[in-house]
């Protein structure tokens, strides 16, 4: 008998194997199921939303707090507990929708008259306890809620971004709240809010330890996206380099921003790092106060122009972000879409033309080589905080520069809150400081950076001093037009405006970088990282290969 | 017979001529000479930084937390900057916080001893009571606040170092300055009629200086190592570069992850060396001078302890 | 001066001493550059009022004498004041705290001592030969590291074989009892150790020289003469001998395991009161910080006394 038919063996047992694994995979059927471990850096530091103030709690109530609407990929406003909307009454009432047949994670149904009393709440106690969220709901004289799925908003003017304001807006439990307004509703904000939290998304916080973890497992009751995990832990880690060793050590499975320093090694190590642009912007600031008494050579749109043409802003995104940054142009990142206005570009590194500024305005060197201006050298201190950690680095490189224009700048790091009283000193005058450096994060919404720079915010928000009536005014009217592209083009505008008065000059916009361990998919990096504030996306939609 | 032995046996030693204590010690105690060569080498390495450093202190010579190699034996910071350079001008500014911060500290303690020895009574009381006070307060602490509340300068770093430190050198300055005031020729010239100040700077001071000295060593010691403790909590001057402040650096920007290890190992090894040089070198100098006074050199750091030999009248 | 006397003046002092330590502290946190809430009013979507009404919040708008008198009054209520934060009250915040770096502390202290006894004996054993040099330089080296640097020495070597971070694997689902004590002392071992390490220097000294001291007494030939072991001799009288300053030096270092506490938490991201003190530095949250400085210095003030009561009872001859 020939053996020859034995020789086929072993291809019909590979022919088999191949079948069934081919099979196997063909399906692509994304495994669902198991727990998803985060890494911060930073860190929950209230689980109460008139409390908080880190983006990784504004983030935690994305996912276990109703929000009315959410930012889709394309950062356009999407449906979230708000179905449908629209405007009346020349937009000074808006009509939402709400998802019908919610319920809050205790069993209690979830309806419009939970979002009217949350607004309502936050408008009484907007002076005290609610101070944190009075800016969502600026312009609001209240809200009613007919019916369980209609939430009407009245407003006493017609404001341009009621839609930004709800979608950081989060509707909060009456049944649990209500009972904690205590003293002039000061209790709202001394409620701790502990662990299980009643709330309603696609995962509820079941546990929650103060600098360590926060364990959020799926909702069975929610009334959206299922999320594919079971659950999902967020570790809070007091340095980066814990972060950073617990993921490669496979403690972790993904980590929310990853150090400039260690992507390489992330990347080496097998891990997806993703860098995509993002929020934040490290600046330079001029004080623009137009009653400065000392140097009002700073003033000076012609030496603020030089001063921009001497920041070399490609070495900044090397050297201090190794590459993950880019040159920023305008108080409006890019990543805001299309609210950036797209005419504008980074100003050009180039020092002769700096120098021919400075020559033209007439200040010549002096000895040592710095400049004089109205008989006083050019020579000036920087305040820096020092939280920032990009400054240092950043500060040595224009240093250098500036020294060959004929500027010489010393640095003064002091801590944030020391910082800002220096530089608005005496009295919120803003005569205490000529130059700074600090950094900015903005939000999707133009509103809020933009008006950092009105007079208004003198005392408030403001680090630059800038005050300008005209500016004032156009910020007033985008605040005030319901017509997105009419609002659109004010807001060009005024980023044009401040081009050109340069109260800062921008330096990098940095990028938001994630890791991922291979076997993990759908952990969405964005803007404002993968766990963030925008939309619900990353952790419903993440799931092992 | 008191319980407790004293803690490092040394020959018996004349006290008395200052000249010539210093090498006699050195003779006698291989510990002492190993902590004086070492500080006499890193403090000649730190003067001569400026001129023999290989390097730029901020040029980059090559990648972010670049490998040790034949021209950067120890390695790249996460500036691309080298190593060696950045651990000279690190020993410059530790060596200097140590030294301006213990200068505080023995101008503040020997005020305050030479008081409260020479006059006694209720000038010693009190003196003795603030200084129990800053004895038991937790120091690191409490620099960690003031440096917090008043902004991190090197200036601060400073001055708030040296008002703690400065309790230990009271003490055992008292303690001398008691057992001078006593000595007969002492007593014969206040009979003459001399004043205060007269016979304090004529006659106790130099007794007591030599034991000012060793206490100084000691007290750098200390110095440096609340130096490098503030800087790593990021209270340490941003725009100067200390061993603490390299340490510091190297680890908010993930050496270790990184696999950088050169970046913390060697400024660790540095500042290891020079507050070892001090302990010894230091404690072999009070050792020398005054045996009572063993307990203090072993503590480095916590020769604020109360002292476990002697009490009451001998207390020193 | 008789016994009693002694005990009533030392506890005198103590009092004394945090009564001076809530006041400084109280003075030292009113000195803070910048209004204490300025950070504070900076809070996304917040309107103007808000920080007048944080300063009533927070009693500043208070004279300051009338800010002291009521700083004391919630002192004796054991209200430590609320948290800049998280608003919650931060004697809550620091009890938690306190309650995870205890065993961390507690444990390292242990590991000094018997490190340091262990190298103490050998050193004293063998005198005069490189042993004793090799030990007695090793525990000077230890003590002179900065703390921080060993406890990162320590990951450098250990980073792949123990966890370098947190008190426990969080992820770790309904454990046993064995596997979450298992967890928890992987977890510990590094932290304590560190702090182990830095400590023990003192203690070998110590014992060393106790050890000498009896090693050289007439009796204790004796006994070597009769053939008792050598271990026996150690244990019975040279160890003694050791116990009065090993005991009072654990309590006089206590100031100094405060502060290698928050370094070394710092660094393990371990969860506990020093590094509450850390991010209470950082957020410029003074309520915290003023509370953990002074439940700090108490502590101290606290083991100073028990330190000299100790002391007076081991030997009652220090008071005459």
């Amino acid at each position: 008998m020939s053996k020859r038919w034995l020789a086929a063996v072993p291809l019909i047992v590979a022919a088999l194997v191949f079948a069934t694994t081919a099979t196997g995979s063909g399906t692509k059927q994304a495994k669902t199921g198991g727990t998803f471990r985060v890494g911060t850096a930073s860190g929950i530091d209230s689980l109460n939303p008139f409390v908080a103030f880190n983006q990784d709690a504004y983030s935690t109530f994305e996912y276990i707090y109703p929000v009315l609407v959410q930012y889709d990929s394309h950062l356009k406003f999407a449906p979230f507990f708000a179905r449908s909307w629209h405007s009346s009454n020349h937009g000074k009432t808006w009509t939402f929708k709400t998802q019908p047949n919610a319920r809050w994670t205790d069993g209690v149904p979830l309806t419009a008259a939970d979002a009217a009393w949350t607004i309502n709440t936050s408008i009484k106690y907007a002076n005290g306890a609610t101070a944190n969220v009075a800016g969502l709901v600026a312009h609001i004289t209240h809200a009613s809620a007919p019916n369980p799925t209609t939430l009407v908003v009245h407003y006493k003017q017609a404001p341009g971004n009621v839609l930004g304001q709800f979608q950081q807006f989060f509707i909060l439990p009456k049944h649990i709240w209500a009972k904690h307004l205590g003293h002039k509703g000061a209790g709202l904000k001394t409620f701790a809010n502990p662990a299980p939290v009643v709330g309603s998304g696609p995962f509820k916080l079941v546990r929650y330890q103060k600098n360590q973890i926060a364990l959020f497992q799926r909702n069975s009751s929610y009334w959206g996206p299922k999320p594919k995990i079971d659950e999902f832990g967020l570790q809070q880690f007091s340095n980066d380099d814990a972060m950073v060793q617990a993921l490669k050590s496979h403690a972790l499975d993904a980590i929310e921003t990853v150090p400039a320093t260690s992507m390489k090694t992330l990347r080496n190590a097998g891990f997806v790092v993703s860098d995509v642009p993002g929020l934040d912007q490290t600046d330079f600031i001029i004080n623009s106060n137009p009653k400065k008494k000392k140097h009002r050579e700073l003033l000076n749109l012609t030496v603020k122009a030089a001063f921009d043409h001497a920041i070399d802003r490609k070495k900044i995104v090397a050297v201090t972000f190794l590459g993950a940054a880019r040159p920023a142009d305008s108080i409006i990142p890019a990543t805001t879409g299309s609210w950036h206005n797209p005419h504008l570009k980074p100003v050009s590194f180039d020092l002769k033309l700096a120098n021919e500024l400075l020559d033209k305005a007439g200040f010549k060197r002096g000895p040592g080589g710095i400049r004089v201006a109205h008989g006083q050298k050019m020579s000036y201190n920087v305040i820096t905080p020092t939280d920032v950690q990009s400054i240092p680095r950043t500060f040595q490189i224009i240093q250098a520069d500036f020294a060959k224009i004929g500027v010489q700048l010393r640095q003064q790091a002091l801590d944030s809150s020391a910082a800002f009283a220096k530089m608005t000193s005496p009295n919120n005058t803003y005569q205490g400081f000529d130059l700074a450096m600090w950094d900015w994060t903005a939000l999707i919404d133009p509103d809020f950076m933009l008006s950092v720079v009105t007079c208004a915010q003198y005392g408030g928000w403001s680090d630059s001093g800038f005050c300008n009536k005209r500016y004032d005014k156009m910020y007033a009217k985008q605040q005030l037009t319901p017509n997105q592209n009419q609002r659109r083009k004010i807001v060009w505008q005024m980023q044009a405006f401040l081009y050109k008065q340069r109260p800062y000059l921008w330096l990098a916009n940095d990028d938001s970088v994630s890791a991922t361990a291979k076997n993990w998919v759908g952990f969405k990096n964005t803007p404002q990282g993968p766990f963030n504030e925008l939309n619900i996306q990353s952790l419903t939609q993440v799931h092992q290969k | 017979m008191s319980n407790v032995a004293p803690l490092i046996e040394a020959p018996a030693e004349a006290t008395s001529t200052r000249r010539g204590f210093l090498l006699r010690t050195l003779r006698n105690r291989p510990a002492a000479v190993v902590g004086a060569v070492i500080l006499v080498v890193v403090a000649l390495v730190a003067v001569l930084a400026p001129w023999i450093a290989p390097y730029g202190l901020h040029t980059q010579v090559g990648p972010v937390f670049g490998a040790p190699s034949w021209r950067h034996p120890f390695g790249l910071d996460d500036g691309g900057i080298d190593m060696v350079t950045l651990l000279m001008w690190g020993a410059r500014v530790s060596l200097v916080v140590g030294f301006a911060a213990t200068f505080v500290s023995m101008a503040i303690g020997g005020a305050v001893g030479v008081a409260a020895g020479y006059f006694g009574g209720w000038v010693d009381t009190l003196l003795m009571r603030i200084t129990d006070y800053f004895l038991v307060v937790p120091d690191v602490p409490l620099m960690i606040v003031v440096a917090a509340i008043w902004g991190p300068s090197l200036f601060h770093i400073i001055v708030v170092i040296g008002i703690l430190l400065w309790t230990s050198t009271a003490r055992v300055i008292r303690a001398q300055v008691k057992s001078v005031r006593e000595r007969v020729y002492v007593k014969r010239t206040r009979a003459f009629g001399a004043g205060h100040t007269r016979i304090v700077l004529q006659h106790v001071l130099p007794q007591v200086a030599p034991l000012l000295i060793a206490n100084t060593v000691l007290t750098v010691a200390v110095a440096i190592f609340d130096e490098t403790a503030l800087s790593f909590l990021g209270l340490g001057d941003p725009s100067t570069t200390s061993l603490g402040k390299l340490i510091e650096n190297a680890f908010q920007r993930t050496a270790i992850s990184s696999g950088a290890w050169w970046a913390i190992v060697w400024p660790g090894v540095l500042v290891t060396l020079i507050i070892l040089g001090c302990s010894l070198l230091g404690g072999a100098l009070e050792d020398a001078l005054n045996p009572r006074l063993r307990v203090a050199h072993l503590s480095a750091r916590t020769f604020r302890l109360r002292p476990l030999v002697g009490r009451g009248e001998d207390a020193v | 001066m008789r016994g009693i006397d002694y005990v009533l003046k030392r506890v005198a002092f103590a009092i004394v001493t945090v009564f001076v330590a809530v006041t400084i502290n109280f003075v030292l946190f009113r000195l803070a550059p910048g209004s204490a809430v300025s950070n504070l009013s900076r809070v996304p979507h917040a309107t103007q009022q808000l920080r007048h009404a944080l300063e009533v919040q927070f009693g500043l708008d208070k004279s300051k004498g009338a800010q002291y008198l009521i700083y004391l009054k919630q002192l004796v209520h054991g209200n430590l004041g609320i948290s800049f934060e998280n608003q919650q009250p931060v004697s809550t915040n620091l009890r938690v705290a306190l309650i995870n770096t205890l065993p961390m502390v507690t444990l390292g202290t242990l590991f000094s001592i018997v490190i340091g006894t262990l190298t103490g004996v050998i050193a004293a054993w063998r005198r005069g030969t490189p042993t004793e040099a090799l030990t007695v330089s090793s525990a000077l080296g230890f003590y002179a590291m900065p703390t921080q640097w060993l406890g990162l020495m320590l990951i450098i070597v250990f980073s792949g074989v123990l966890p370098t971070g947190g008190m426990t694997n969080e992820f770790l689902l309904n454990p046993g009892f064995w596997q979450h004590l298992k967890d928890l002392a992987s977890h510990i071992v590094l932290p304590s150790l560190t702090l182990g390490l830095t400590l023990y220097g003192e203690y070998t000294l110590i014992v060393r020289s106790a050890m000498l001291e009896t090693l050289g007494e007439d009796y204790i030939l004796t006994a070597r003469a009769k053939g008792l072991k050598p271990w026996a001799i150690v244990r019975k009288h040279a160890l003694r001998n050791a116990m009065l300053p090993i005991t009072t030096l654990v309590a006089l270092s206590l100031g100094y395991i405060v502060a290698g506490a928050i370094l070394i938490e710092i660094v393990f991201s371990w969860p506990g009161i020093g590094r509450a003190v850390y991010e209470a530095v950082l957020q410029r949250d003074y309520p915290m910080l003023q509370g953990a400085f002074l439940l700090l210095t108490i502590a101290v003030v606290l083991c100073n006394l028990i330190a000299d009561l100790l002391y007076f009872k081991l030997d009652p001859r220090i008071t005459e």
